[in-house]
């Protein structure tokens, strides 16, 4: 047998765009058949291609990441992937047994217990009752339901049910593992056991597609990425390569987005004050959107003032690429005094060193009255940044920021 | 239907989870529990022989009337149940069906062995019954299995179409009522096939099930050997619907997810 065990060839998938409800009815579908007997004009059904021309192959133990923005058509090839429905057109093979942590728990019934949903939906996803009965202890150890196993599970809080379903699905020792957002539900405690079960399956060399919105899941597991937009391979590739172009996508994407939503939101102030522009300079004052991490980053900001506003304050705030709030700073009541109309004033925030990690960053600017309570003006994704430094995969960090360090063997 | 039988064989512990969970969903939270089991052919037989036997005066074949319609009860409920259960079994698991992949027919084969098992509950008032009328069992009362078999073959064709029309027009579960209402009186439940006119026979045993039921009666109680003329053509009917339901079936399945 060869080497690959997910091979997609031509892909593609159509749905047909229904009117109203999605379930016709015999009376739609017999007008639309005296209709045609009739020579009567039909009005042509939409169609809608989810998926397009999907081609590529995984190898052993390779660990793809797919990403793209929702309605790209990822579910819909996990769906393909693990047989759930046909492609229209195109082929694909998937050897050995395939496992899917996608709807964990869809096979669950309210009425039944733990013990009894654990043997059917064990037997759903393709285990044997022999091979339930022999991982029974484990499955119910890694869910944390040995209190509750013979109670029915509606009573179960939702927690308690997906930690269930969570821990069957990856009990069924697939070959091939497709996932889906599932390291984006639970509490902490239960994230990080599905990431050290996935790390686990990584170390057996099971193959795995891991679908995320999180591209610190992505960058951590994956070795190479898929980028499906509109239906179609966008590209595919290094990791590095394609979450940097991906990632200048969505940022592209989302300025425009801002933009619309910042009009709106910028007549609602009051007009005491405007920020014009915001730049980010390197340490020779050059225009500068790529830096390395310890870099020193200058970040302009040009503003106007329509009366004096004792006490303004200004506020700049960092967030990663998913919109998460990585930290703020504000000026200082004395930094800056508009204590008469102000055309054009500029004012220059020094970052030195900058010690986020590799990533892309988006820069909030504001200028408030002295209580932070009330907006003169709100700029939005005002700047936009990119570090560069090495991977987090790579161990020497992880997360967003770096912090100065260092060791000491003290014994 | 080869390859049916083939999944029904690889899948049978599938088959028989979804069977249990039927089984143990259906009577949790109920009083009565497995006793509905019987309870419902055993009302229809109260009603059956008030207004048929009592009021109506219908022959029964020289069989006491009880019996007579019991006998023909409790299959036709296996039969009806089998049905209703079947032709809803694919919306019934639209969760399912939308994000995991099993083969559907498990669904359908799931639904005849819980019934299977409300058959069999249902018998237990049908043995003390024959006791109670001193009816005795010949070993012509083997014949029991095979006119099962084929029932549940029909039982399967019927609800491998309904099943899947009903994914797409939702008409069908609405129409499902009537239309077993109607085939019961279309078929010697009630009524024996005797006070059937002569001229409309040939018409009247093209319904696959009637035999069967008649067949049922004349192996436990009479202790005879069914009509078997009629009986071919049921064969006949049967095989045919059935591999003809289950080729469409298995073309429909495969847009299930998306239109479910």
């Amino acid at each position: 047998m060869s080497d690959i065990t997910i091979e997609l060839n031509k892909v593609a998938k159509r749905y047909w765009l229904r009117r109203g409800w999605y379930v016709t009815s015999i009376r739609d579908e017999m007008e639309r058949f005296t209709k045609r007997l009739l020579r009567r004009e039909v009005a042509p059904r939409e169609e809608f291609w989810a998926l397009r021309d999907i081609t590529f192959s995984l190898k052993r133990g390779e660990v793809l990441g797919l990403v793209g923005p929702n309605g790209a058509g990822k579910s819909t090839l996990l769906k393909i992937l693990s047989r759930v429905t046909v492609p229209t057109s195109g082929s694909f093979v998937v050897h050995g047994r395939l496992g899917a942590l996608i709807e964990i728990g869809a096979g669950f019934h309210p009425e039944l217990t733990g013990r009894e949903n654990i043997a059917l939906n064990g037997v759903i996803l393709g285990m044997s009752r022999r091979e339930i009965q022999s991982k029974f202890d484990r499955i119910v150890a890694f869910a944390e339901l040995e209190r509750f196993i013979d109670t029915p599970i509606k009573y179960y809080s939702s927690g308690m049910q997906m930690r269930l379903g969570f821990a069957v699905a990856a009990h069924t020792d697939p070959d091939v593992l497709l996932i889906d957002e599932i390291l984006a539900v639970g509490d902490a405690s239960f994230q990080a056991k599905c990431a050290n079960k996935i790390a686990e399956l990584k170390e057996q060399d099971k193959t795995i597609i891991l679908c995320s919105h999180s591209l610190t899941n992505i960058t951590d597991h994956c070795k190479s990425v898929l980028w499906v937009e509109a239906g179609r391979v966008r590209m595919l590739g290094e990791t590095d390569a394609v979450l940097d172009a991906y990632l200048e996508h969505v940022t592209a994407a989302m300025n425009a987005e801002a933009e619309h939503t910042q009009q709106q939101e910028r007549a609602a102030f009051e007009g005491l004050a405007t920020i014009h522009d915001v730049v980010t300079l390197d340490a020779a004052e050059q225009p500068q959107t790529r830096f390395d991490r310890g870099d020193r980053i200058l970040v302009d900001i040009t503003y106007s003032a329509a009366q004096p506003l004792p006490g303004a304050v200004f506020g700049v705030a960092v967030q990663d690429i998913q919109g998460y709030a990585l930290g703020g700073v504000v000026t200082d009541p004395d930094t800056v005094k508009i204590t008469s109309p102000v055309e054009r004033g500029v004012l220059r925030l020094i970052l030195d060193p900058v010690l986020f990690n590799r990533g892309a960053y988006t820069l909030n600017v504001n200028i408030t009255d002295p209580t932070l309570k009330r907006t003169y003006d709100l700029k939005r994704r005002a700047a936009r940044l990119a570090i560069d430094g090495p991977r987090a995969a790579d161990r020497e960090t992880s997360g967003h920021v770096y912090y100065p360090h260092h060791w000491d063997s003290l014994r | 239907m080869f390859e049916t039988i083939r999944n029904a064989v690889r899948h049978h512990e599938l088959i028989l989870s979804f069977a249990v969970r039927d089984i143990k969903a259906r009577y949790k939270q109920t009083a009565l529990g497995v006793a509905w089991a019987i309870l419902q052919p055993l009302s229809m037989m109260v009603v059956f022989t008030l207004v048929f036997s009592i009021f109506a005066k219908v022959p029964s074949d020289g069989i006491p009337y009880p019996v007579f319609a019991y006998s023909g009860l409790i299959f036709w409920t296996f039969f009806s149940n089998t049905i209703s259960g079947g032709t809803l079994a694919m919306t019934a698991n639209s969760a399912l069906i939308r994000k995991i992949y099993f083969p559907r027919e498990t669904l359908l084969l799931s639904v005849m062995v819980a019934g299977l098992l409300d058959l069999i509950i249902a018998s237990l008032l049908f043995g003390a019954m024959l006791v109670y009328y001193t009816i005795s069992l010949t070993a012509a009362a083997f014949w029991i299995l095979p006119l099962v078999v084929l029932q549940m073959i029909l039982a399967l064709g019927v609800i491998s179409v309904t099943s899947a029309a009903h994914v797409n027009f939702r008409d069908i579960g609405h129409a499902l009522p009537l239309f077993i209402q109607l085939w019961m009186f279309a078929t010697p439940v009630a009524y024996p096939v005797s006070v059937v006119p002569h001229w409309l026979k040939p018409l009247y045993l093209l319904n696959p099930m009637a035999p069967i039921i008649d067949g049922y009666r004349r192996a436990i109680i009479l202790g005879t050997r069914p009509d078997l003329e009629a009986l071919a053509v049921s064969v006949l009917v049967t095989l045919t619907l059935t591999v003809t339901s289950l080729a469409i079936f298995r073309r429909a399945e495969r847009t299930f997810a998306d239109v479910i």
